[in-house]
C-alpha cells in the first residue's frame, strides 16, 4: 500500500516561490479559483492555466506536480465524456452528431473543454502554493489572521494521521493476509477498515487526553513557535496578485464577448476525436488502478 | 518525609469507570510529599493508570464513571479545575508514546504546550534545545515524530512534558516499548529530574531491581487498593504479601529469602533490596570466617 501515499506534499526547495510569504500564495490562488469558476472561456482559462505552468517551472516542482496531474487528468477526462452528451448548460442544446447510442453536443464539448481547463487552472495554482509552502506556516500565518488555534490543530493533525491511518491499513491488511484470509482484492480491504477505524477512534480519544494534559485549550495568553513574518514585499505581491485576479474575473464576467459557447465551433469529427479519446484515457486508467488497487 | 511539603493528596478515592461492575480504585488514601521518587508496582489491571488519571484530574473531568473522594494537587481540587489548568503544575507521560504526539516535527512537538501556556518564542527554543538534551534527543529538532523509534517517541513526551517545567512528573511504564539501553536512559533520566531539578517523579514500573535502587517510595496495588506503601526496604522485604499477589521482588531479596527459608542465613525479616546490600550483607555473614 506504500505507493498510494497521497503524492501532495511540501516540497523541499529554496526557490523564489518557496521564499514567498504563505499568503500571498494562498490568496493568489483564492483568487485563480474565483477566476476559473468565473468564466467558460478555454482562452481565459488556458492563459491561467499556462501561467501556473510558469509558476511550476520556477518552483521547480514539475516531477511531484506530473504525479498528481497523472491522477487528475484522466479523472476529469470523464467530465469530457459526461458533458459532451448531457451538458451543464441551458437548453436548448446544438447536437453535432451521434455518438454511438449518444448524441454529442455543441455545448457539450464546449462545457467539457473548458471544465477541464478550469480544473487545471485552478489546481496548478494550489499545487504550486501547497507545494512551496510548509504545513506549519500556512497555518500559522492563518491564525495570525484569526483562525482559530483549534482549526490549526485540526488541520496539522489531519495531514498527521492520513500517513499513519495508511500505515496501519497496510499493517492489518498484512495481518489478515498472514491469518490466512484474503490479502487482496476488495473482499479483504473492506474488513480491515473495521480495526482501522476503532484504532483511528482510540487514537483521538488519547490524544484528547494527551493533549489537555499538555494544557491544550487553556485560557490565557498563547504564543506561537514558528515565526512567519511578512515583508513588504510579500505585501506588495499580495495586493499585486489579488487584483490582478480580481480586475480579470470582473472583466470576464462583464465582457459577454467572452461567451464562446456558440461561436467555438467544434465540427462532427473533432467533436468524436475528443470524446473518444477522452472515454479511452480515463477507461485505461480505471483498469490500471482497479489492477493496482486488486494486487495491492 | 515529615519536613516535607505534601504536593498530592487522595482521600478515599473510589472510581468505577462506566460501563463496569468492579471499582478500579477502592478507597485509596495516599499522600505524596514534594520531591519524592515515587514507583507504583502492580499487576496489569492492578489500577495503576487509573490512580495516575487522578493525578491531573482527567479522572473525573474526562472519563465517564462513577468517582468518590477528593484529590488535592499542590492545592487545588482536581474536581475543580480542567485538567488543561492542572497541566501547568503536572506533566503526564501515557504509556503509548505514539498516541501523544501531533506535530509534524520533533520541535514543535514540544512547542505545543509551550504556546498553550504562553511561553515567549525567544525562550522556546533554549527550553526545546535544553528538553531535548536531557532526554538525549539534541539535533533531533526537525525529525517527524513519527519516524522515531518507540524509545524515542517514548523520550520525547517526556521532553514534552518536561519542558512545561511541571512541578510533578507522572510516567506510565515508560519503559514498556523500549529495549534495554533505552529503558537505562529513560531511568536515569527521571532520576535527572528528581534530583537535580527537585521534581516529583511517580512511575509505574515494573523493573523491581531499579525501582529499589531509585525510588524513595514503593506503593503497591492490587485490583484497586493500595497493599503497600513505604520505602523499598518496608515495601520489598514483605516477600510473602508480595507473592502471593503475583509480584516479584529483587533478585537480592529474593536470594535472602531464601537462605532464610532454607535456614542458612538469619535476616529477621530485614532483606536486603539492592545488589550492593546484598554484597555487603553476603560479606558480613559469610565472608570473614571463610
Ligand atoms: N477506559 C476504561 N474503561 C473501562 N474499564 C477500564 C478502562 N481502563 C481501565 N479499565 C479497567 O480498570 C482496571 C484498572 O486498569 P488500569 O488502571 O489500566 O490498570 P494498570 O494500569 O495497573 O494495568 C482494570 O480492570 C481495567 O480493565
Ligand atoms: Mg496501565
Amino acid at each position: 500500500m506504500q505507493g498510494v501515499a497521497i503524492p501532495i506534499t511540501m516540497v523541499a526547495g529554496d526557490s523564489y516561490i518557496h521564499r514567498l510569504n504563505p499568503l500571498p500564495k494562498l490568496f493568489i490562488a483564492l483568487g485563480v479559483l474565483i477566476l476559473s469558476f468565473a468564466t467558460r472561456n478555454p482562452l481565459v482559462l488556458g492563459v491561467v492555466f499556462a501561467l501556473g505552468l510558469v509558476f511550476v517551472t520556477a518552483a521547480g516542482i514539475w516531477k511531484s506536480y506530473l504525479r498528481v496531474v497523472g491522477i487528475l487528468f484522466p479523472i476529469s477526462l470523464t467530465l469530457v465524456v459526461m458533458q459532451s452528451i448531457a451538458p451543464a448548460f441551458p437548453r436548448p442544446w446544438t447536437p453535432i452528431t451521434d455518438f454511438g447510442p449518444f448524441t454529442i453536443y455543441q455545448e457539450g464539448i464546449y462545457s467539457g473543454v473548458s471544465m477541464l481547463l478550469r480544473i487545471f487552472s485552478m489546481t496548478t495554482f494550489a499545487l504550486v502554493m501547497i507545494m512551496t509552502t510548509h504545513p506549519s506556516d500556512l497555518f500559522t500565518s492563518l491564525q495570525k489572521i484569526g483562525m482559530p488555534y483549534v482549526l490549526n490543530f485540526i488541520l496539522t493533525m489531519t495531514l498527521q494521521l492520513i500517513p499513519i491511518l495508511q500505515n496501519e491499513f497496510a499493517i492489518v491488511l498484512s495481518a489478515q493476509k498472514s491469518r490466512g484470509m484474503k490479502g487482496s482484492g476488495f473482499g479483504a480491504v473492506l474488513p480491515s477498515m473495521v480495526p482501522v477505524f476503532v484504532g483511528a477512534i482510540e487514537r483521538v480519544q488519547q490524544l484528547s487526553i494527551s493533549l489537555e494534559s499538555r494544557a491544550f485549550g487553556s485560557t490565557g495568553i498563547k504564543t506561537s513557535f514558528r515565526n512567519v513574518t511578512m515583508s513588504l514585499k510579500d505585501y506588495v505581491i499580495m495586493v499585486l496578485g489579488v487584483l490582478a485576479t480580481l480586475a480579470t474575473t470582473v472583466w470576464v464576467i462583464a465582457d459577454k464577448s467572452l461567451d464562446w459557447s456558440r461561436t467555438l465551433i467544434f465540427p462532427p469529427t473533432l467533436s468524436i476525436i475528443i470524446v473518444a479519446l477522452a472515454a479511452i484515457g480515463f477507461v485505461a486508467f480505471f483498469i490500471l488502478a482497479i489492477s493496482y488497487v486488486l494486487r495491492a | 518525609m515529615e519536613d516535607k511539603k505534601p504536593i498530592i493528596e487522595l482521600k478515599d478515592v473510589t472510581f468505577t469507570y462506566a460501563s463496569t461492575e468492579t471499582p478500579a480504585l477502592k478507597g485509596v488514601n495516599l499522600t505524596i510529599y514534594e520531591g519524592e521518587y515515587v514507583a507504583l508496582m502492580g499487576l496489569n489491571g492492578a489500577g495503576k493508570t487509573t490512580l495516575q488519571l487522578t493525578f491531573n484530574g482527567v479522572i473525573p473531568n474526562m472519563m465517564m464513571g462513577d468517582f468518590e473522594g477528593t484529590v488535592i494537587v499542590s492545592g487545588m481540587d482536581t474536581d475543580e479545575y480542567p485538567v488543561r489548568e492542572m497541566a501547568k503544575v503536572i506533566g503526564l507521560v501515557f504509556d503509548n508514546p505514539e498516541f501523544q504526539l501531533s506535530q509534524m516535527t520533533v520541535a514543535e512537538e514540544i512547542a505545543l504546550g509551550l504556546e498553550n501556556i504562553g511561553t515567549p518564542p525567544a525562550e522556546m527554543h533554549r527550553i526545546i534545545a535544553e528538553s531535548l538534551e536531557i532526554v538525549g534527543l539534541s539535533g533531533f529538532e526537525d525529525r517527524s515524530p513519527f519516524g522515531l523509534s518507540g524509545g524515542q517517541q517514548q523520550r520525547l513526551s517526556i521532553a514534552s512534558a518536561l519542558a512545561m517545567k511541571p512541578r510533578i512528573v507522572v510516567m506510565d511504564e515508560p519503559t514498556s516499548n523500549v529495549d534495554p539501553i533505552g529503558k537505562e536512559e529513560i531511568f536515569a533520566v527521571a532520576a535527572q529530574l528528581n534530583r537535580e531539578r527537585g521534581m516529583t517523579v511517580i512511575m509505574a514500573e515494573h523493573e523491581v531491581e531499579v525501582m529499589a535502587a531509585y525510588a524513595d517510595r514503593i506503593i503497591v496495588l492490587h485490583k484497586g487498593e493500595i497493599v503497600l506503601n513505604g520505602t523499598p526496604h518496608e515495601v520489598f522485604t514483605q516477600v510473602d504479601t508480595l507473592k502471593s499477589i503475583g509480584l516479584r521482588v529483587p533478585q537480592a531479596t529474593e536470594l535472602a529469602y531464601q537462605l532464610d527459608q532454607k535456614r542458612l542465613a538469619s535476616y529477621a525479616g530485614k532483606y536486603p533490596v539492592t545488589t550492593e546490600e546484598a554484597v555487603q550483607d553476603l560479606t558480613d555473614k559469610f565472608g570473614k570466617g571463610g
